[in-house]
C-alpha cells in the first residue's frame, strides 16, 4: 500500500519536531505546519493520506480547518488532537467529519493505530 | 460601612408609620373639628335664642309684680280716709292684706307732708326719722308717685321703696312700702339657669338689683361695660375675659336693665357635653389607629427585610455558582496549558528512547543534552501553571489580606491569556508607579477583574485594545477597564447593572449576571463601581477600592 503520507498541524513547533521524528522512525512520511493557513498551503501542493489537527490554535483554529479540508481534500482524513478536555469540542469535530478525536498526551502507538486505520478508510472511499 | 445594616430599615418603618398614623389621624381629627365647630354654631344659636326668651319673660314678670305693687298701694290709699289710715289697726290690717296678696313688702308706713311717720309697720324703727329732705320724698310729693331703685337709706341695708301720694282736705299724705329684695331677686331668676349663665337687674348706674348667686353684692357695680339704651330686647356678644353672651332689656321705663349672660363653653366643656358614644369612638380612634399604623409598618417591614434577605441570599449563590463556574473554566484552561506541555515531554521523551532502542547512544552526547533540556524546560512551564491554579483556589475563602492591586490585575490577565490570545486583542497595561497595598479580599477582586476583562473581550473584534490602568487615588486605589469596542447605548447604559439584563447576543450562555455580581461585589469591598460608555471612545468601567475593607 506504499507510504502513508501524514501532515502534523500545531501551533507548537516544540510539540511537532519530537513527533516528527518518531513517526518517521516509523515508517511514516511526515510533514508539519504550525498555523491553519500553513497547512492548507501544503495540502495545497502535495496529497495527504491523513491530517493530526491541533484545535487550540491562534487564527485558524482546528475545527475551521478542519471544515475547510473537508470540503477541499475530502480524501485526507482529520484525526483531531488537542488538550482541552472537552466532550461539546469533541462531539462538535466528529459532526464535522473528523476521523477520531485523541487528548494529549496521546500514546504513539494509540495514535499510530487511529492514524493508520483513518488513512485506510480514506483509501477505501 | 462601619454604620448598622438595620438603620435604613428603622427609618422606613419610621415614615410608613407617620404616613398611616397621618392617613388615619387626619380624617378623624377633621371630623372632630367639623364635629366640634358644628356643634358649637348650634350651641350659640340655641344660646341667644334661650337668653331673648328668658330676659322678655323675666321683663314681663318684673314689670308686672312692680306694677300690681304699686296698684295696690295706691288703692289702698284711695280707699281709705287718712285719719283711718293713721290709725295702727288699719295700716296692720292692710299691711297684713298685702302681704297676704304678694309677700312683697316689707313695712308700711304713712307719712306725713313733714317728712315724718304718722304711723308705721314694720321690723325697723323708723318712727322718728325726718324724710323731708330725701330725694324721694320731694319727688313723691311732686309727681304723686314713686319707685326707688334699691338703696341703703337709714336703716343701712339694701331696700326699695314705693310710694304713692295720698291728697285729703288740702294735706298732704305719703303712703309707703318696703318691696322685698329677695323677693325680686327670687323673681327675675325664677325657673333656674343652665349652668354659667346668670340673669339680674342692673340700674342705670350699673349697680346689682337683685341676687343671683352669692357673687352678687346688691348695690354694686357690675363687671359689664355700660349697657346703652335701646328698646326691646337685644343679644350682644362680649368677650370681656372669656366668650359670652349678653342679652339685655330695659325696663320700669329705662331706670332698670334686665340682664342675662352665659358663657360660650370652650372645648373642654363642650366635649364633656358631647355624647359619650361619639367621645368613646373619637377616643377609640386615637388610640387604635396608632396601633394598627405601627402593627402594619412593622408586618410591610418584615416581608420588606425578608424579601431583602431572599434577595441577598440569591446574590450570594449566584455569584457563587459564578465562582465556580469561573473555577471550571479556569480549569479547563489550566489543563490545556497543562497537557500541551506534556505531550511535549512525552513526545520528547519518546524520542530519546527511540534513539536508545535503537542503541546509538554514544552516536551524539549532544542530542541527548539539548533534549533533557527541552524536558526540564517543559516541566517547568507545567510546574507555573499548576502553581497558578493552586493560588487560585486556595483564595477562595473571604479573607481580608493586604493585595497588590496591579499584580492581581496581572495575574487575572494571565488567566484569560488564550481568550485574549485567541481573539487577537492587545492589552496595554498603563500602571502608577506606586501603588499602595490595600486590604481587601483578592478572590472577588479578580472575579470583577475577570468579568470586566471578559466583557470588554466580547465586545472587542480582532485587534481591539484594551486598557488597564490603576493608580492611586482618594484613599484607595482606582483601576480602569477600557476597552475601543463599539460602547454601550445610552438606554442599556442605565440597565447593565440591573440582575438578569445582557446586551449579549448569544445561545443562552450569558446570565446577565456578571456587572450585576460586580456591583454587589464592590458594595461589599466597600468600593465603587461606574461605567463610562459612548460609540466613539468605547466602555469604560472604574473601580475604585477603599484601603480598608471593613466587612467582605
Amino acid at each position: 500500500m506504499g507510504e502513508l503520507r501524514l501532515l502534523l498541524v500545531d501551533d507548537e513547533v516544540e510539540f511537532l519536531e519530537p513527533m516528527k521524528a518518531r513517526l518517521e522512525r516509523r515508517g511514516l512520511a511526515c510533514a508539519t505546519a504550525t498555523s491553519g493557513d500553513d497547512a492548507l498551503r501544503l495540502l495545497g501542493s502535495e496529497r495527504f493520506d491523513c491530517a493530526v489537527v491541533d484545535v487550540k490554535m491562534p487564527g485558524m483554529d482546528g475545527l475551521e480547518l478542519l471544515r475547510r479540508m473537508r470540503r477541499t481534500w475530502p480524501e485526507t482524513a482529520v484525526v483531531l488532537l488537542t488538550g482541552h478536555a472537552s466532550v461539546e469540542l469533541g462531539v462538535q469535530g466528529m459532526e464535522l467529519g473528523a476521523f477520531e478525536y485523541l487528548l494529549k498526551p496521546v500514546e504513539l502507538d494509540d495514535l499510530l493505530d487511529t492514524v493508520r486505520r483513518a488513512a485506510a478508510g480514506a483509501r477505501r472511499d | 460601612m462601619t454604620r448598622p445594616a438595620q438603620n435604613p430599615y428603622r427609618r422606613l418603618r419610621g415614615q410608613m408609620f407617620l404616613v398611616l398614623l397621618a392617613f388615619g389621624l387626619l380624617p378623624l381629627i377633621g371630623m372632630g373639628i367639623a364635629g366640634f365647630v358644628a356643634n358649637r354654631a348650634a350651641f350659640e344659636t340655641r344660646t341667644r335664642n334661650v337668653l331673648e326668651a328668658m330676659v322678655k319673660n323675666r321683663r314681663a314678670t318684673v314689670e308686672l309684680f312692680l306694677e300690681q305693687t304699686l296698684r295696690q298701694l295706691e288703692l289702698a290709699a284711695a280707699a281709705q280716709p287718712a285719719a283711718k289710715l293713721a290709725e295702727p289697726a288699719t295700716l296692720e290690717s292692710l299691711f297684713a292684706e298685702m302681704r297676704r296678696d304678694h309677700g312683697a313688702i316689707i313695712d308700711l308706713g304713712l307719712i306725713g307732708a313733714d317728712g315724718r311717720h304718722i304711723a308705721y309697720i314694720g321690723p325697723y324703727k323708723l318712727a322718728d326719722l325726718d324724710y323731708s329732705e330725701e330725694p324721694w320724698f320731694q319727688q313723691v310729693m311732686v309727681v304723686g308717685r314713686y319707685e326707688s331703685d334699691i338703696f341703703l337709706g337709714f336703716r343701712r341695708f339694701p331696700h326699695m321703696v314705693m310710694a304713692v301720694k295720698k291728697r285729703e282736705a288740702g294735706a298732704d299724705y305719703i303712703l309707703r312700702a318696703t318691696i322685698d329684695t329677695d323677693l325680686l331677686s327670687e323673681l327675675v331668676r325664677e325657673g333656674g339657669l343652665e349652668s354659667g349663665a346668670d340673669v339680674f337687674i342692673l340700674n342705670r348706674a350699673g349697680e346689682y338689683q337683685t341676687r343671683y348667686s352669692d357673687e352678687h353684692r346688691l348695690m354694686e357695680r357690675a363687671d359689664l361695660a355700660a349697657i346703652p339704651l335701646h328698646s326691646g330686647v337685644r343679644v350682644t356678644e362680649a368677650s370681656a375675659g372669656r366668650r359670652e353672651y349678653v342679652a339685655t332689656a330695659w325696663l320700669r321705663g329705662d331706670a332698670w336693665v334686665l340682664v342675662a349672660r352665659q358663657g360660650v363653653p370652650g372645648f373642654v366643656a363642650l366635649i364633656r357635653n358631647a355624647h359619650p358614644g361619639v367621645i368613646g369612638l373619637f377616643v377609640l380612634g386615637l388610640v387604635a389607629i396608632p396601633l394598627i399604623s405601627q402593627f402594619i409598618a412593622r408586618h410591610r417591614m418584615r416581608q420588606i427585610r425578608g424579601l431583602e434577605t431572599e434577595r441577598a441570599a440569591l446574590y450570594e449563590s449566584v455569584a457563587q455558582t459564578q465562582k465556580m463556574a469561573a473555577i471550571g473554566r479556569l480549569a479547563a484552561g489550566v489543563a490545556h496549558e497543562i497537557n500541551n506541555p506534556l505531550a511535549i515531554i512525552q513526545a520528547q521523551v519518546g524520542v530519546l528512547s527511540d534513539i536508545l532502542a535503537e542503541g546509538a547512544v554514544s552516536a551524539d552526547c549532544a542530542e541527548f543534552e539539548d533534549r533533557i533540556a527541552k524536558i526540564d524546560a517543559q516541566v517547568e512551564r507545567a510546574r507555573k501553571v499548576t502553581h497558578r491554579l493552586l493560588g487560585f483556589s486556595r483564595r477562595v475563602g473571604p479573607e481580608l489580606e493586604p493585595v497588590d492591586v496591579a499584580a492581581a490585575l496581572n495575574e487575572t490577565v494571565s488567566f484569560v491569556e488564550k481568550e485574549i490570545e485567541a481573539s487577537r486583542v492587545h492589552v496595554f497595561r498603563d500602571f502608577a508607579a506606586e501603588v499602595p497595598l490595600i486590604r481587601s479580599n483578592l478572590s472577588q477582586m479578580q472575579q470583577v477583574f475577570l468579568n470586566l476583562i471578559n466583557n470588554a473581550l466580547d465586545a472587542l473584534h480582532e485587534g481591539g485594545e484594551v486598557r488597564l490602568m490603576v493608580r492611586p487615588a482618594e484613599g484607595g486605589v482606582e483601576v480602569k477597564v477600557e476597552d475601543n469596542g463599539p460602547g454601550i447605548g445610552e438606554r442599556d447604559l442605565t440597565r447593565i447593572f440591573e440582575p438578569f439584563f445582557s446586551t449579549k447576543a448569544g445561545k443562552g450562555q450569558h446570565s446577565g449576571l456578571g456587572l450585576a455580581i460586580c456591583q454587589e461585589i464592590m458594595r461589599n469591598l466597600g468600593g465603587r463601581i461606574s461605567v463610562e460608555s459612548s460609540a466613539a471612545r468605547g466602555t469604560a468601567f472604574t473601580l475604585w477600592f477603599p484601603m480598608e475593607t471593613d466587612n467582605a
